[in-house]
């Protein structure tokens, strides 16, 4: 006789419910739920476009900035060839790889190392987001939510001393992750490609992937093995990985999105097909030394997962701090991009700490007609059939009783608040 | 009204009057009060495992570092500076007053700033210290566990609590759509539940207070704030996108202290936090007296911080208290970043403020009355305004700690 069982998941952001069927002694088939919504896409309808840029980081109080990043480039995708400043777009890519480096010190430490049982100070945790807050507040006013990017450029005038108070924060994160999580140098870290020589090892990634294998639980949340990634910058590139196999052509035509019964999130498909996104993803298109080797021992696991995301955490240290030493506080922090046009279309594209996030908008009459937000918790955590799993799903059907269902759930990391918008 | 007049209203309105010295007896019997109100808290066993001094010496802060944020703290209250004492001790027994925080329709964004990102300053570790009994994100318990923690707590401190809230409540079509917990109950449902058996209840954050974002036209889910729903309760608004950690601790010290909720505007906010505009003490204030401008992103005026209000800075109708206390450890806020205010503490700021372009495009009418005028109508009347806002901002200035004119 199957059961179901109910797991309210709280302690993310904003609240989940997933149903666990179980066919005896293990996972058979699970639902994943959104129940709350706020329906921010059809606020924006009708609105004028540059409304959006102050109602759109307030989807997410936790990746806000990726939404502002995305709505200004939405908007800047609607004019032809604008191009802002050298200096403007050095800018944005740092609050925005600061807003996702603060997500994954956040995600490791609080959601992640409770559930191995591993207990970690708190300011190792709160010493680096308060940084990262603070860094971003530097350059862009506040943090969460803030509107110092607009199409042209940003805001404000930024000066030496802000960058200052930002080189001075990064130093102290680099050597907070060098000796408490990795333990180790963070360039041999970054070349590292055994798992072995990470685990010898005092550090806390080198713990928590420990405990892991200890526990036997390196093979499971193993799912379709297909990732996903739009965004490209000087650190990540776009493309599809089908297990190893490459693809770096994508159409946003062939994204669909599709109701889901029961719950506020809708799902998202490409080509018919769900995809993982997100740090195990990039770490995919990039064949990253550590990450490679982890999916080919144990494949796209939770131990690879966990891997992916603490190693994206070195590389985004090592772009920041190339792209503080390399603005050129002399350009123009903004040029005057004309009027909106009155009809025109426009995509912006972000690779936010949990994966790609894509807004899409249409003008018309000099007013959004239609504002659509695909998110990265709609890629992991869309809800399918028992024919056709979403990919969270997958990774937890064939679970059984005592495995860790949760941690396998979380190792995606949920944003509902995004997720129902 | 002619444009002068209007000008002058809306640049010289004393918004809701904040009163900074009552008087020897007054203050005499405050204390009186408060002692008595501590002397009781003390008598009651510390229900949180957290304790203020643990919390500071993990952090390397020492006995200094707390003073010196209590003093900023009854500053802030607008107490005179004996009470520093009262309100560190207020502070340590912060651990005796239970609180359940609760998020509605929200983005988390108030929990954010307020429980992770900016730890750990003084304020946040406080609030870390209160005795904290149901918080979803926080708390290590979850799910069905978590439930009937909450049921617990709400039984043990029954007419005790501090209902902390986040989020709005939809009750429009669709409410069903908004549910929490095994037995799915709506938003309302559950916020009537706890906000029942509480002491009072805090809204934190425009969503909570006033509906905010999600109630943005055509309000799809029917959002409201907490005061539209909660009846025969003291409520507290602290509004704003997010609300700022400062407000919240010092409200909850306020009730530490006295077991009464602070003096609120009329729309409920504590005057200590909202009784001036952005305005009033922004550091850009002296080029808005000067009649110097920002015209366009990156201009000279961008590169030189001059005053956004032509940019649409919605400062001069926005009562907060960003200007003095700021965000992120008191980093920056954002108008040091060169980007006007929204407004996100204001009703309705979604719909009326929520524009990046300048208010001459917008017609906007200042709450602070006067008629409904675009910027380049009050253009003409700028320049001499500006000896008008001189003696204000000079007014202002002063007005912390001197006697009240009224």
């Amino acid at each position: 006789m199957a059961e179901v069982r109910l797991e309210l998941i709280e302690k993310i952001e904003g609240e989940a419910q997933v149903r666990y069927h179980y066919e005896k002694d293990h996972i058979d088939f699970a639902e994943i739920l959104f129940l709350t919504g706020r329906g921010i896409e059809r606020i924006l309808e009708g609105r004028d476009p540059w409304d959006a840029l102050a109602i759109n980081p307030r989807v997410c109080g936790i990746c806000g900035h990726a939404h502002l990043i995305a709505t200004v480039r939405a908007l800047e995708d609607c004019y032809d060839d604008l191009q802002v400043s050298a200096k403007a777009k050095q800018i944005r890519e740092l609050t925005l790889a600061f807003e996702v480096l603060q997500n994954h010190f956040k995600w490791f430490y609080l959601t992640i190392l409770p559930l191995l049982e591993l207990k970690a100070p708190m300011e190792r945790v709160l010493e680096p987001s308060r940084l990262l807050g603070e860094m971003i507040a530097l350059l862009a006013g506040q943090y969460p939510h803030n509107s110092y990017a607009i199409p042209g450029g940003i805001s404000g005038e930024i000066t030496p001393v802000e960058l200052l108070g930002v080189r001075e924060r990064h130093q102290r994160i680099r050597k907070h992750f060098q000796e408490s999580v990795i333990h180790v140098d963070l360039e041999q870290f970054v070349r590292c490609d055994r798992i072995e020589t990470m685990l010898e090892r005092e550090g806390d990634l080198p713990r928590a992937m420990q405990r892991i294998l200890d526990w036997g639980w390196e093979r499971l949340g193993r799912s379709h093995d297909r990732f996903i990634v739009f965004g490209s910058n000087d650190l990540f590139e776009a493309g599809k990985s089908i297990g190893t196999r490459l693809r770096r052509h994508l159409d946003l035509r062939y994204l669909q999105e599709s109701p889901i019964q029961g719950s506020r999130a809708r799902r998202v498909l490409y080509r018919g097909r769900s995809y993982e996104t997100g740090p195990l993803a990039r770490a995919m298109l990039l064949k990253t030394p550590l990450t490679r080797e982890a999916h080919r021992r144990y494949g796209d696991s939770l131990f690879s997962r966990i891997l992916a995301r603490v190693c994206e955490i070195p590389r985004l240290l090592r772009y920041t701090e190339s792209l503080i030493g390399s603005i050129d506080l002399s350009e123009p922090a903004w040029v005057d991009p004309g009027p909106l046009p009155v009809e025109a279309e426009g995509v912006g594209i972000v690779e936010a700490a949990r994966g790609s996030l894509i807004h899409q908008v249409r003008v018309g009459e000099g007013k959004i007609q239609k504002y659509r937000i695909v998110t990265p918790t709609q890629w992991n955590l869309g809800n399918g059939s028992r024919e056709d799993p979403g990919v969270a799903q997958a990774a937890l059907i064939g679970l059984r009783r005592g495995d860790p269902a949760e941690l396998v759930f979380k190792s995606f990391d949920v944003c509902s608040v995004c997720t129902t918008k | 009204m002619d444009r002068r007049d209007a000008l002058a209203k809306m640049f010289s309105a004393k918004g809701v009057r904040v009163n900074t010295n009552r008087g020897e007896a007054y203050y005499e019997k405050l204390r009186e009060t408060m002692e008595k109100r501590l002397n009781e808290l003390r008598q009651t066993p510390a229900a949180t495992k957290m304790d203020i001094h643990k919390a500071l010496d993990a952090e390397g802060l020492s006995r200094r570092d707390f003073m010196k944020w209590a003093s900023a703290i009854t500053a802030m209250l607008m107490l005179p500076a004996s009470f520093t004492p009262l309100v560190a001790e207020a502070a340590e027994l912060m651990n005796r007053v239970p609180v359940i925080w609760i998020e509605l329709q929200d983005c988390a964004g108030n929990s954010e700033a307020i429980l992770r990102s900016d730890s750990p300053t003084i304020d946040e570790l406080i609030l870390e210290t209160i005795d904290l009994e149901f918080n979803e994100t926080l708390m290590a318990a979850a799910g069905h566990q978590a439930e009937a923690h909450l049921d617990e707590a709400m039984e043990t401190f029954k007419g005790k609590y501090i209902c902390v809230v986040e989020g709005s409540v939809p009750i429009g079509a669709g409410k069903e759509w908004c549910t929490i917990g095994a037995k799915a109950e709506t938003f309302e449902e559950h916020l009537l539940r706890v906000a029942g058996n509480s002491a009072a209840v805090v809204a934190v954050g425009t969503c909570a207070t006033f509906g905010g974002v999600p109630a943005a036209s055509p309000n799809p889910t029917g959002a409201v704030g907490v005061q539209d729903i909660v009846k025969g309760k003291p409520i507290i608004n602290i509004p704003a996108c997010p609300a700022n950690p400062a407000n919240i601790t010092g409200t909850i010290i306020h009730f530490v202290l006295t077991g009464q909720i602070p003096e609120l505007d009329h729309l409920n906010r504590p005057k200590f936090a909202f009784g001036y505009r952005i305005h009033d003490n922004c550091e850009r204030r002296a080029h808005f007296d000067a009649g110097e401008f920002v015209e366009e992103w990156g201009d000279e005026g961008a590169q030189n911080n001059w005053c956004l209000y032509k940019m649409g800075c919605k400062g001069p109708m926005t009562f907060n208290n960003c200007s003095i206390v700021r965000y992120n450890s008191g980093t920056n806020w954002p108008i040091g970043a060169g980007h006007g205010c929204i407004g996100c503490s204001e009703p309705q700021f979604w719909d009326k403020y929520a524009y990046e372009r300048p208010m001459a495009d917008a017609n906007i009418k200042a709450p602070t009355g006067g008629v409904e005028k675009s910027v380049d109508e009050f253009g003409l009347g700028l320049l001499t305004a500006a000896g008008v806002g001189i003696a204000i901002h000079a007014a202002v200035s002063v007005a912390a700690g001197k006697k009240d004119e009224e």
